[in-house]
């Protein structure tokens, strides 16, 4: 089992770093799965974490000059780590200027990430900065619980207003209610609504579009309903509140998949990241 | 302005309608008094005027005039209400209360009568937000019965030079004691803390003092707890005003311009320190 | 006492005050024909920092001819006139310290722009003076360097992190997180930063060594450093001796005595750190380099944990948790200060307060407080009560 990547592009080390700083918001702890394409945090959804679960992909290509891993085994050609995100946030903060960053799989006391820097420095010779960060090797019989989430059979689903604007409105409605509504249509309208004994505020987002799934997404459904059909589920507002506050990827697009009073879906997606939110509603 | 208005009352319904391009005028100037979560609003022709208050000894009120507002329509001479400005506030920055320029929140906010909610209609960007606040009867203001003719002493100052000393106050003492006098040391504020005592003297000459009125030597002291929620309109100001009476009792008056350079006010009255005489 | 300072020294004056702030939670003030003294001690002595500003530092500076004064103060008090800086660099013309005996008071006025004068009177309490024994000229180890570089090097290292282990030899600085006894290295992230000798101004090792101090201090002295733009010199000898963290310039004198942790709990934490350092550092320089196939492991993910060490990894040698001998008392002082000190006592006492000469009576101060050998070094905190 051997990994080691490395990134010697500044434009890739801030994306990358962006992209640990976005899940470093989401969770303190998540698996890290490497493959030979790509790069995975995932969280399961525990009860421990509120039933939140989160997939984020990185096609590796994209961010790393260097990649290299040699799996469990050769019909197992991956691994899978836990790792604390914040750990690695916080090394790759260190490493902002750095000519190069590798990253690499390494035993210490106990299994590591070795991420290592290469810093300029006020002489011919670079400072060195390295990070050992634990972590934990998952075995493979646990592989399973951290399988890339089908899309859940939603009844709507939409595409997001800009995330800052929904940011505003949520963190104000944090202010003011533990628990929101979020329900949308496939005529493009969605609202977030929160209601308690002081006061009741509805924000109304219309014209965002509905996403076109293929056909083998759950599109019979959404097609057949009425158009202007609300679905809608209750939520934790923390859980979005900081799946909003975290976001720093910039996405090109987001949507938002609804499963009448089970799940909200979101999703970004970037040209090489995407992530994946899963928010369980609350009766 | 788009707004849904589906089950809603009709306009001719409400018996209070004020609509503002830009949330930031009101919300801005309400952030200068929300120390306490109840607010007494009180709506007549002239505008609206909104009152705080805390343990019967501390008052600010403020005021936001017909014309500031880019539709004021009052079906009643005098229409009161009371709500919660924690909530209000929130309410009215939701979407951010962004300071960019030429993205403003638009407002409408509308009122039924007694028994109905305070709604609020915000726009921005063709998002629409629609609040409705529970209301309450307003309870009757104190009158603190501060009358010019009864002023003592008088200065006006620029903000800026007020803001400084605030924010060095010294928290551990208990008091600000306030000293106005036509001799030295003219206009000084002292604190009296754990670690000694501070003086801030302002001559009556400096450039920050643009009015010096003071006809008789006045040594008062007020609650520092009371007077910190007054930072929050000092922060806000451009001018104050400072005021005593015969009584002691201290009028702070704030001069606020908000973005589109209009003038509104906010005002804080305040009780002596009741203990001060025995020191 | 009376002293006035003008324009950027006032910044200068309040720099000090907040990096002494970072120490302790006394500001020790002692007028001196040399200057103005300015001292703090940490709550368990393991730490001490001392600013002189001489005479010319001052526009007009008299010390109390007749009879020695001294003071200390909390220190929040002083750092409350000098709240804000962005004031002072704004608004202070001019400011004056002086003693008011009748009142028992030390006024500090600052004048401002506009004619507002900001007149402050802190109570104050007689004290001994505050001397640590330290000889920093005598030290196997100097390296001297411009704020900025120690600024970078501490930015790798998380506000958290209580102590940094700095070791040396000929070419290169390596600096490493330290952890507490009860970490379990296998989950705590660990970080090395290694520097040239060419980044130092002065680079001067006689004797390899490998230290460990709380960091804490040392960023209460780069507040300073920074703001005055004044190299930072690091005096220090083995594990256990003090490590002398100094800036000057010709009108004031700082330094920050640190405690470094003693040898055998030193030893406990860093002796792999060592052995690892001796094998694997040679790679260092090549570090980048591709043959990297040494660090990585081979192990299979079912036999966790890992059964095959890696190459570059010795085992740590098992330390009973008896052999701890962090600081050198006698139980029945324990037994006695346990009461009065526990509150200010800071969890781990693994630091020696062993180093000060602190607390002499005032006639024995003055020829006493000279530099003084190793030797005489342990005083023990029995005096701090003395000086109350």
């Amino acid at each position: 089992m051997k990994f080691r990547a490395k990134i010697n592009d500044v434009g890739c080390l801030n994306h990358f770093t962006r992209v640990v700083n976005t899940i470093t918001k989401l969770t303190k702890t998540c698996v890290l799965r490497l493959t030979v394409d790509n790069m995975y945090f995932v969280l399961s959804g525990k009860v421990a974490n509120g039933g939140v679960s989160m997939w984020c992909e990185l096609l590796q290509v994209n961010f790393f000059e260097e990649y290299q891993l040699e799996g469990v085994s050769a019909d197992a050609n991956e691994i899978c780590l836990e790792v604390a995100p914040e750990n690695l946030s916080r090394a790759l903060k260190t490493a902002q200027n750095a000519k190069s960053v590798k990253i690499k799989l390494t035993k210490k006391h106990g299994p590591c990430l070795t991420l290592a820097a290469e810093l300029p420095s006020l002489s011919s010779i670079n400072r060195i900065v390295t990070h050992d960060i634990p972590v934990d090797i998952i075995p493979k019989r646990l592989w399973h619980d951290f399988k890339e989430p089908t899309v859940p059979d939603f009844d709507v689903s939409i595409y997001l207003p800009p995330l800052k604007t929904m940011k505003s409105v949520v963190d104000r409605m944090k202010n003011l209610s533990n628990y929101l509504v979020v329900e949308a249509n496939m005529n493009g309208e969605m609202n977030l609504k929160i209601e308690t004994d002081l006061v009741s505020v509805t924000t109304h987002f219309k014209d965002l579009g509905n996403p076109p799934w293929g056909d083998n997404a759950s599109q019979s459904q959404s097609q057949s309903r009425d158009a202007e059909a609300m679905a809608h589920a209750r939520v934790d507002i923390r859980k979005l509140q900081q799946f909003l506050m975290g976001q720093q990827v910039n996405p090109n697009k987001s949507m938002c998949n609804i499963v009448d009073k089970r799940i909200i879906h979101l999703i970004l997606l970037q040209e090489d990241v995407s992530l994946q939110y899963f928010i369980p509603a609350v009766a | 302005m788009p707004l849904s208005t589906q089950s809603q009352p009709e306009n001719d319904e409400y018996i209070l309608i004020a609509s503002l391009d830009n949330v930031r005028n009101l919300s801005n100037i309400l952030k200068a008094i929300s120390f306490k979560d109840h607010a007494i609003f009180n709506a007549t022709q002239n505008g609206l005027k909104v009152t705080v208050e805390d343990s019967k000894c501390l008052q600010a009120n403020a005021f936001i005039q017909a014309d500031i507002f880019q539709e004021f329509t009052l079906k009643e001479d005098v229409v009161g209400f009371q709500v919660n400005l924690t909530v209000l506030l929130d309410c009215l920055t939701i979407f951010g209360g962004s300071t960019v320029p030429g993205v403003m929140t638009a407002l409408k906010m509308c009122y039924n009568g007694y028994g109905y909610p305070l709604t609020l209609f915000l726009e921005e960007g063709g998002v629409v937000t629609v609040c409705k606040i529970n209301t309450q009867e307003p309870e009757e203001p104190l009158d603190f019965d501060f009358c010019s003719t009864n002023v003592t002493n008088k200065v006006i100052l620029q903000s800026d030079s007020l803001k400084e000393a605030f924010s060095e106050l010294d928290m551990t003492s208990e008091i600000l004691q306030l000293t106005m006098s036509p001799s030295h040391p003219y206009f000084r504020l002292s604190t009296f803390g754990n670690s000694g005592n501070a003086h801030y003297d302002y001559p009556k000459d400096s450039e920050m003092m643009e009015l010096f009125q003071c006809t008789k030597t006045q040594t008062n002291r007020y609650k520092m707890s009371l007077l910190k929620p007054s930072t929050k309109a000092l922060a806000l100001s451009c001018k104050v005003s400072v005021r005593t009476d015969s009584r002691g009792f201290l009028s702070l008056q704030y001069l606020v311009r908000n973005d589109d350079g209009q003038i509104c006010f906010v005002e804080y009255y305040c009780c002596p320190d009741e203990e001060a005489d025995e020191e | 006492m009376d002293c006035v300072t003008t324009g950027g020294n006032v910044k200068v004056l309040a720099k000090a005050i907040h990096s002494l702030s970072k120490i302790g939670e006394e500001l020790y003030l002692e007028p001196v024909e040399d200057g103005l003294t300015l001292r703090a001690v940490n709550s368990s002595r393991s730490a001490f920092a001392c600013f002189l500003l001489s005479p010319l530092f001052f526009q007009r500076y008299q010390a109390p001819s007749d009879h020695a004064f001294r003071c200390k103060m909390p220190i929040k008090s002083m750092q409350a006139v000098f709240r804000s800086l962005s004031s002072l660099e704004r608004s202070v013309e001019k400011c004056r310290i002086e003693l008011n005996s009748e009142k028992n008071r030390l006024t500090v006025t600052l004048h401002c722009k506009h004619g507002l004068l900001k007149t402050h009177n802190l109570s104050f309490q007689d004290c001994e003076s505050l001397q640590a024994v330290f000889d920093k000229e005598n030290c196997a180890n100097v390296l001297r360097a411009q704020p900025r570089l120690w600024v970078d090097t501490v930015l790798h290292f998380p506000p958290s992190l209580e102590e940094v282990n700095v070791s040396v030899n000929g070419e290169r600085v390596w600096l490493r997180n330290h952890l507490e006894d009860d970490a379990d290295p296998s989950r705590a992230m660990m970080t090395e930063l290694c520097l040239s000798a060419e980044e130092f101004d002065h680079f001067a090792v006689r004797s390899e060594s490998n230290i460990t101090f709380c960091l804490k201090e040392l960023r209460g002295l780069l507040v300073f450093a920074e703001s005055s733009g004044l190299p930072v010199s690091m005096h220090f000898d083995e594990p256990g001796s003090p490590v002398v963290l100094s800036v000057s310039d010709s009108v004031l004198d700082a330094n920050f005595v640190l405690a470094t942790l003693s040898e055998d709990a030193h030893q406990r934490n860093h002796n792999n750190n060592k052995a690892d350092r001796r094998e694997a550092q040679p790679a260092a320089d090549d570090f980048m380099s591709d043959d990297m196939d040494s660090y990585l492991i081979a192990m299979e993910a079912s036999d966790l944990p890992g059964d095959l060490p890696g190459p570059s990894h010795e085992s740590v040698p098992p330390v009973p948790q008896s052999s701890t001998n962090h600081r050198a008392r006698l139980p029945s002082e324990e037994e006695e200060e346990e009461e009065e000190e526990q509150v200010n006592q800071p969890p781990n006492k693994k630091f020696c307060s062993l180093f000060f000469g602190s607390v002499l009576p005032a006639s024995s101060q003055l020829t006493n407080q000279t530099i003084q050998g190793q030797e005489v070094l342990a005083s023990d905190s029995d005096d701090e009560k003395q000086e109350e």
